[in-house]
């Protein structure tokens, strides 16, 4: 990794307040370097998904900026999307569409030519263990298969970075090591990732650092060792307990409690 | 082409594909409900009726259903396709593309605009097999439909956007499109209303819409053609207009 290249995301103090009033995020800034794979943990309304609709466009920013290589994703949004994948938490796929045409029409939307989207739309049904069904209409499969094809459309026209919003939430664990082993290929070949979940042994295996956003936020931010030393504990799940305020579910104080009981 | 064109085109090409798969609903039943009203109110009631402003009864109302037809479709596509897509968060793969605020709102637009226009011309089809149904002004006709079109199907996108549930798209339909679409004449002359009726009519929109149409069919109209013409461009101007700037603000699109 270069110190020195742009960036893929760059967020400076970024605040988003909904019309209601509720700031969901307050004053962010983080940086995620070309080829990292970065983690972003935090309680459910911690602001996550926020700030990646802020970055992708679903969310408009209250203040603050957005650069995705170097490109503000509000006043010049176009480049910025074009470099921007986002596999997100729903599974917002069109029930009218076939598999195919979901790819095709993502990969449309992005300026893809119909010779190579097709070629693409076929190997990444392939990639994916979703050839066979090309042809069915999306409503027809399963929650596994939805979010493998999400993925896939995430992927579709080839972006430099990658954002997934909790991928693996509810799927099996073979998917998972599925989704793993992808995810970790195309990083090697140099996708930069920015992963939220709510498993942290999936983090801790995958990311290069991970940043702890908490109340609208970042409060931590380092690898797992750091943030661990960052918290005085001795593992990143039990530095997580402590920035959600509950520390009394550590698994290591539990252990303690059993032997001093036995 | 260029990333831009397929991108655009793509858009479009999603909306129509949308209501090609579901043509028995979106194309079949309008068709037939056309049909049914060429045949109730064509051939009942115009065997007593007989002549309106020099025309069969039947031609007379031809025009107006041809217009209806456009105006509906257009309007019904668009607002379901939008609230659809919203509620299934499947339009967050839109706008989280490159897509530019006017592409997409050209595209949705164009949509309904494209299913109107299929159903008008398979109407004028069937209506030119059964009756003698002349094209006396080609050149307001050809504006007229294709402001109407574009009109209703912007019109359709704003209540697709506003809208948060399916019922609110039914009641724009129901209770505030059909009621003007059938009192503005489709099945009848204005001029032919008793008193208040007759001037309430000159405050519906759709009157001067079908006068305008009927018009370029059978070359009679109640209304001033230009100044209708004029004031029909002008609202489809305002609500593309109105309808961009919601779109650039993310609207009930974008948090």
């Amino acid at each position: 990794m270069n110190g020195v290249s742009t960036p893929a995301l760059e967020i400076r103090d970024l605040v988003k307040r909904y019309p209601t009033g509720t700031e969901a995020l307050r004053g962010v800034g983080l940086r995620i370097e070309d080829g990292e794979f970065f983690g972003l943990l935090g309680p459910n309304g911690a602001g996550k998904s926020t700030l990646i609709h802020c970055t992708t466009g679903l969310a408009m920013p209250t203040s603050g900026s957005i650069e995705v290589f170097g490109h503000d994703a509000v006043d010049h949004y176009e480049e910025a999307r074009l470099a921007v994948g986002l596999a997100p938490q729903e599974l917002n796929l069109d029930w009218f569409l076939t598999l195919e045409e979901s790819l095709d029409y993502h990969a449309g939307y992005f300026g893809m030519p119909k010779r190579e989207r097709r070629e693409r739309t076929a190997e990444l049904l392939d990639a994916f263990s979703l050839s066979s069904k090309k042809d069915d209409r999306t409503r027809t499969l399963s929650g596994g298969m939805k979010r493998r094809l999400i993925l896939a459309r995430a992927l579709m026209h080839r972006p430099r970075l990658l954002i997934l919003d909790e991928p693996t939430a509810g799927v099996d664990v073979e998917l998972r090591l599925e989704l793993w082993q992808y995810v970790q290929r195309i990083n090697a070949e140099g996708t930069t990732i920015l992963l939220t979940t709510h498993y942290l042994e999936e983090a801790e295996q995958l990311c290069d650092r991970i940043a702890f956003i908490g109340d609208g936020q970042i409060v931590a931010e380092g690898t797992s060792t750091e943030l661990a030393a960052a918290y005085g504990v001795t593992s990143l799940e039990d530095a997580y307990l402590e920035l959600v305020g509950r520390k009394e579910l550590s698994r290591a104080k539990i252990a303690d409690v059993a032997d001093v009981a036995s | 082409m260029t990333g831009r064109q397929i991108r655009f085109l793509t858009l479009v090409r999603r909306e129509v594909n949308r209501f090609f798969k579901i043509k028995r609903q979106t194309l079949g039943a309008p068709l037939l409900e056309t049909f049914l009203y060429i045949s109730v109110f064509g051939a009942a009631l115009g065997s007593r009726i007989r002549e309106l402003e020099g025309f069969d009864y039947i031609v007379f109302i031809v025009p107006g259903l041809i217009m209806m037809a456009w105006a509906t479709n257009a309007f019904a596509n668009n607002s379901s396709s939008i609230l659809q897509q919203k509620f299934q968060r499947s339009i967050d793969d839109q706008l989280s593309s490159p897509a530019s605020p006017l592409e997409l709102l050209v595209a949705l637009s164009l949509g309904g605009f494209l299913r109107g226009m299929i159903v008008a011309s398979l109407t004028f089809i069937a209506a030119s097999l059964l009756v003698d149904l002349p094209v006396d002004q080609v050149l307001v006709l050809i504006p007229s439909l294709f402001l109407v079109g574009f009109f209703f199907a912007s019109l359709g996108v704003l209540v697709g956007v506003r809208a948060e549930q399916f019922d609110d798209v039914s009641f724009a339909q129901t209770f505030v499109l059909q009621p003007l679409i059938f009192l503005g004449g489709v099945f009848y002359s204005a001029t032919l209303l008793p008193e208040p009726f007759e001037t309430l009519t000159l405050f519906n929109p759709v009157y001067y819409m079908i006068s305008l149409v009927r018009y370029g069919f059978l070359g009679v109209s109640d209304a001033n053609v230009g100044l209708s013409l004029g004031l029909l461009a002008l609202a489809t101007a305002v609500l593309f207009t109105l309808n961009l700037r919601l779109f650039m603000r993310g609207y009930k699109l974008r948090a």
